[in-house]
């Protein structure tokens, strides 16, 4: 039961690409302004949906309203288009089985053949074959109901009322109510859509009566509501909002008003009406086209289960800030402790052009100086016959090992890169470690080695003046091939005296890096492993709760957390850090406490380390500040969010702690703004993640404790 | 107007022709006026004579450039800092804030780490005389204890089962590394399979957890060579662990006993030409310990529980002469305010001894006594110095290890011992003993009251 309630519910949501219960049973009520539609627009759904569910079409879709949106829309414009009578009934269901199928097939074959939605094409095709269909029988006529607006002043008014019913008209209500309560359910649900209908209605009022001066009527509220919906799909849901995306807006809605006069003539003197044709048409055609661009980084297409506009737009700039350079590989430095970074990327000395990807590395002690004694001799340099080891697992491609090292100062141009050694990594990445020492190279060719294996020493052979190691990835196994761009997965920078972690980064010239140490304690706690259950306790609004959370896996491999409290989110462990990376579910669960002060965790330990992170600011407890800032987000997103962490220890309780500070900070008119969350994770030794708290403006928000 | 030149009675010195100091370091009449910058009169008159100097900055310069060494040769290094060596709070909490755990040998410098604020998983419990009580602590504390003897290991077996409690452990294993005497009494010993046998018993024991293995194959050691070969056999037996066991050790213990600056009495050349750079060790232990088949993160953590090369040069004594007086054979002695009481260390190094004020260049081979009216009061038996007056001041190097915990109050009383703190600043890390500190431990019956 409450599965038909829900599938029925996103069904109606869908049609404005929402994806909340209560949106779609706002649209519901909205349907129910004139009865009888809004009865068979009900049925439509109920139909579309029990037949995909019989049928056995996977639950989770249905329950999206992924099968029910085109039904809705079907069953609705029957009744819209003919007097309904005992025939039509009878036929109507067929019908709307039909709808199903062919949304069935279209949706499927849009995503798998083109990699598009399906939109409401279904439904348009399954119109035509039913007003064609119904031909047969000469005694059923078409009775439209009327949709046109009785004054023709051009008051504010009565654009108003153009407005509202162009809203109606996508769920076929004549009536002006209908739009009320949809445009208030779209404010709610999306300040960015919102904006949006405004935008397109006001352009397609301008270009309409400017390009088609003679146009009647009821083609206002045609291309209107065309012109709203693709501006919803282009500008807000299946495009990140961006100001870009805003151009597109202004651009589709002027399509909007070609292609609506242009199926308008095509469409003369035939039975088939309008409907929403252009809209599926240059959305389907936009979206299509942007495929192909070479340069995707702006007018993201939607690459994940989609939320608001505004969520989708959060969502994204979380992922890009955290993941941006994020590979299936993680490299780590070639080497053991802390070696200085002496010539970095784009190098003033060699790291130019095909080879300016190249990072070298030397020994230094802390007055920066990277000899003992004079310098003068090959031992007194700190890194000279240190071990080298290897970034990533591989195998041994190509070897150089017996270049005499160079006496400190002298450099050797004719064997450039001097004792080098090749590694080749999976996907086609290969490694290149030179200027090693003479002779010192402990593997050969055709070996596979492992992550952290020593393959040979640092030397001063090659184009070397002093000893240092020379790294480049590149994806070839030539000797001194073009380096290539690929990041080190994690690592720890000393940077002007300060230390943080590097994920997915490139360490920069004059930095001190080094690999992380997995520390035992930390990563026992974090190693969350498919069937790991957890329990917590903890207080809310003077109840005391108990929530427990279940580590499973779905079929995309992507290990999530359950909770008891219906909530999920996602995980990531890559070989030393531990995300979160996304969540799901109410914001007064442990599981989302949780998920604000673990957002990232290193597995190590150091007490002065530094990382930060970035959230969706929809994820963050802070209120109803951003729905107005939303209003401005095509503009400027006017709200930031930035989370700063780092380790503690407690010596006497034996207990580690990761501390945060989680920041929300606005800017231009919202720079009065700021709010900080204090986050506390506490590690015991023994037992693992012992307890986790908030606190907002030094007042504890939450607090939840692991029991048994 | 020039200050007065300083007058210098003449001496005479016999000419010696042919003999060999082909290696003689030299006659050292170099003055050591300063200690950081600060200078030595200074320091006396502040704080009195004799006096112990610590510096802050050697501390934490020798500490770094030993994890700098470890680090870029092994993945997991670990210090802990040896209490026995120099346990004066200042000293530990400067290894400890540069990172090092502690490692104690007695339950009296357990308690003293742990009123420092070191948590007992950063304890490492070695040595052969853990009392009950300190055992039953050790385990609540969840410190590293480092097994020495069967009847330790009944003890703590007998502990955990009686009081259901869990312990980590390491054993102590002595091996024959190929430098004589073996250090055998420590331990379980690895050719004769004791080792082993103990790794089994606590391996059948379910309420221990074997974390790590330990070995410590002497002192002073100058060769690294037999720190190669314990890491490589501690590696074999942490792979015949994981073979048989499936367990991978926390850690490798490799202990300590590298070399200091200091040349032993006996030895020949000097000790910067012959003992092992700190570099060498850290060769020859990973080396071995890559012995260990495991990689990454699999790999077991060293430890390293070098107390002497890493606060030896960190620690001067500012002595002054009291008076000067020639043996009946005509050799000088010098007396000395700082005796064998509170320089232990002089029993067995020669150790580097400066005028701190200028002086002349003529040396005269001379002895150096201390203060205490016992034959065996000698600080030097020989060394080239030149003349000093009564009063003035000479420094002796290289007396941050040992001496500082080896002292006894024996005829006069323990000194100040000041740090020089990195901003130059002086600190009273411990104060001079006085004669109350004495009689506040005395009780006198009172039928023995006079009066």
């Amino acid at each position: 039961m409450q599965f038909f309630l829900d599938s029925t519910l996103y069904s109606y949501a869908q049609i404005f690409f929402s994806n909340r219960k209560w949106f779609g049973a706002a649209i519901l009520v909205a349907s129910f302004s004139t009865p009888l539609l809004g009865l068979m627009a009900l049925l439509g759904v109920l139909i579309s949906n029990l037949v995909a569910y019989i049928l056995k079409f996977d639950a989770e879709k249905i329950r999206s309203g992924f099968y029910g949106f085109n039904g809705i829309l079907f069953g609705a414009s029957t009744a819209f288009y003919f007097e309904l009578n005992n025939l039509l009934l009878l036929l109507i269901p067929i019908f709307i089985i039909i709808t199903f199928l062919i949304s069935a097939v279209l949706e499927h074959y849009l995503e798998t053949a083109f990699n598009l939605p399906g939109l409401s094409l279904p439904f348009v095709i399954s119109v035509y074959i039913f007003v064609i269909f119904l031909t047969n029988y000469n005694f059923i006529i078409p009775n439209i109901h009327q949709y046109g607006v009785d004054s023709t002043s051009s008051s504010l008014t009565y654009y108003m009322e153009i407005y509202f019913k162009s809203l109606s008209l996508i769920i076929f209500q004549p009536e002006i109510t209908a739009g009320i309560i949809i445009i208030v359910a779209i404010l709610i649900f999306s300040r960015v859509l919102f904006v949006l209908s405004i935008v397109a209605f006001v352009l397609n009022v301008l270009l309409l009566n400017f390009i088609l001066p003679n146009h009647f009527d009821n083609l206002l509220i045609l291309s209107s509501f065309n012109s709203i919906l693709a501006a919803f799909a282009l500008g807000g849901s299946l495009i990140i909002p961006s100001r870009k995306s805003f151009m597109l807006v202004i651009l589709s809605s002027l399509m909007v008003v070609i292609f609506t006069g242009f199926f308008s003539r095509l469409l003369s003197g035939s039975l088939f009406p309008l409907l929403v044709l252009p809209f599926n048409f240059i959305v389907l055609a936009t979206i299509y086209s942007l495929k192909f661009r070479k340069d995707q980084t702006d007018l993201v297409l939607l690459y994940f289960k989609p939320g608001s506009p505004e969520e989708n737009f959060y969502y994204h700039q979380k992922r890009k800030a955290r993941f941006e350079n994020f590979k299936y590989l993680f490299p780590e430095l070639p080497f053991f402790g802390e070696w200085k970074v002496s010539q970095g990327f784009n190098g003033e000395h060699t790291h130019k052009d095909d080879w300016k990807y190249a990072l070298d590395f030397v020994v230094v002690d802390k007055n920066n100086s990277q000899y003992s004694n004079e310098g003068l001799k090959l031992e007194d340099y700190y890194c000279y016959s240190l071990p080298v080891t290897s970034p990533l697992d591989g195998e041994i491609v190509r070897i150089v090992s017996s270049v005499r090292d160079n006496e400190p100062g002298d450099i050797n141009l004719q064997q450039n890169f001097g004792n080098t050694i090749i590694i080749s990594h999976q996907y086609g990445l290969f490694s290149s470690i030179s200027h090693l020492k003479s002779d010192s190279i402990k593997v050969k060719e055709g070996d596979k080695i492992k992550k952290g294996d020593i393959i040979g020493n640092c030397g001063n052979s090659g184009r070397s003046p002093y000893p240092h190691i020379h790294f480049q990835f590149q994806l070839n196994d030539k000797i001194g091939d073009k380096t290539h761009l690929f990041p080190i997965s994690h690592f720890i920078e000393k940077e002007n005296g300060k230390t943080y972690l590097r994920t997915f980064a490139y360490p920069k010239e004059n930095s001190i890096a080094q690999n992380l140490d997995v520390h035992k304690t930390i990563k026992d706690a974090f190693d969350f492993k498919i069937g790991d259950k957890l329990n917590f306790k903890y207080e809310l609004e003077g109840k005391e709760l108990e929530e427990s959370w279940e580590v499973k896996v779905d079929i995309y491999n992507q290990l999530y957390i359950e909770s008891s409290s219906n909530a999920k989110a996602e995980i990531y462990l890559t070989d030393k850090v531990f995300y979160f990376t996304s969540y799901i579910g109410e914001k007064n669960t442990a599981l989302y406490f949780f998920y604000l002060v673990a957002a990232q965790v290193p597995l190590c330990f150091q007490e002065d380390l530094y990382w930060d992170d970035t959230f969706s600011i929809s994820l963050l407890p802070i209120g109803s500040i951003r729905y107005l800032a939303e209003i401005f987000l095509f503009y400027k997103n006017m709200l930031s969010t930035r989370g700063e962490f780092t380790f503690e220890e407690d010596e006497e309780t034996q207990n580690y702690f990761i501390k945060s500070d989680i920041i929300v900070m606005g800017s231009g008119l919202f720079a009065f703004y700021k709010k900080q969350f204090n986050g506390i994770v506490k590690i015991d030794e023994h037992d693992g993640l012992k307890e986790f708290e908030i606190n907002g403006d030094k007042n504890l928000l939450f607090k939840a404790t692991k029991t048994k | 107007m020039s200050t007065k030149k300083r007058y210098e009675r003449p001496i005479i010195t016999k000419y010696q022709s042919g003999l060999m100091n082909k290696f003689g370091s030299g006659p050292s009449a170099k003055a050591k006026t300063s200690i950081d910058e600060v200078a030595v009169s200074k320091l006396v008159e502040e704080y009195g004579s004799p006096l112990f100097v610590m510096s802050e900055r050697q501390l934490r310069n020798n500490q770094q450039n030993a994890i700098r060494i470890f680090r870029t040769r092994y993945p997991k290094v670990q210090f802990a800092w040896s209490y026995k060596t120099n346990y004066l709070n200042a000293v530990c909490s400067v290894f400890h804030q540069e990172g090092s755990l502690a490692e104690v040998v007695s339950e009296f410098e357990y308690d003293k780490a742990k009123l420092l604020g070191i948590k007992g998983s950063n304890i490492i419990f070695n040595g052969p005389d853990k009392s009950r009580a300190a055992l039953q602590k050790a385990i609540k504390d969840n410190a590293k204890i480092h097994i020495d003897h069967f009847d330790e290991l009944y003890e703590i077996i007998d502990l955990c089962n009686s009081e259901n409690l869990k312990a980590n452990v390491a054993i102590r294993v002595n091996m024959d590394v190929g430098v004589y005497p073996l250090w055998d009494r420590f331990g379980f010993n690895y050719e004769n399979g004791e080792a082993w046998q103990a790794i089994k018993r606590i391996m059948s024991e379910k309420s221990l957890k074997l974390t790590g293995l330990h070995t410590h194959i002497g002192t002073y050691m100058m060769t690294a060579e037999a720190y190669r070969i314990a890491a490589s056999k501690l590696a074999s037996l942490a792979n015949s662990i994981k073979r048989e066991f499936d367990i991978k050790l926390d850690y490798i213990d490799m202990g300590g006993g590298f070399a200091s600056n200091n040349t032993l009495i006996g030895q020949y050349l000097p000790a910067e030409q012959i003992i092992p750079s700190m570099e060498q060790y850290a060769d020859a232990i990973s080396s071995g310990m890559f012995e260990m088949n495991a990689t990454g993160s699999d790999l077991p953590a060293l430890i390293l529980e070098t107390g002497r090369a890493l606060v030896d040069n960190a620690g001067y004594l500012i002595t002054t002469v009291l008076a000067n007086k020639r043996l009946s054979t005509g050799r000088r002695a010098i007396i000395i305010d700082a005796g064998v009481n509170i320089l232990f260390t002089s029993f067995w190094y020669k150790h580097k001894i400066s005028p701190a004020q200028e002086s002349g260049v003529h040396v005269e081979d001379s002895s150096l006594y201390g203060p205490l009216c016992m034959n065996i009061d000698l600080i030097r038996e020989s060394i080239l110095l030149p003349a000093v007056k009564k009063g003035e001041h000479l420094v002796i190097e290289d007396v941050g290890a040992y001496a500082m915990t080896q002292w006894m109050q024996f005829i006069t009383m323990r000194p100040n011992v000041v740090m020089i703190m990195q901003d130059g600043t002086v600190e009273l890390i411990r104060k001079s003993e006085a004669l109350n500190y004495i009689l506040d431990r005395e009780l006198l019956p009172k039928q023995l009251k006079l009066k």
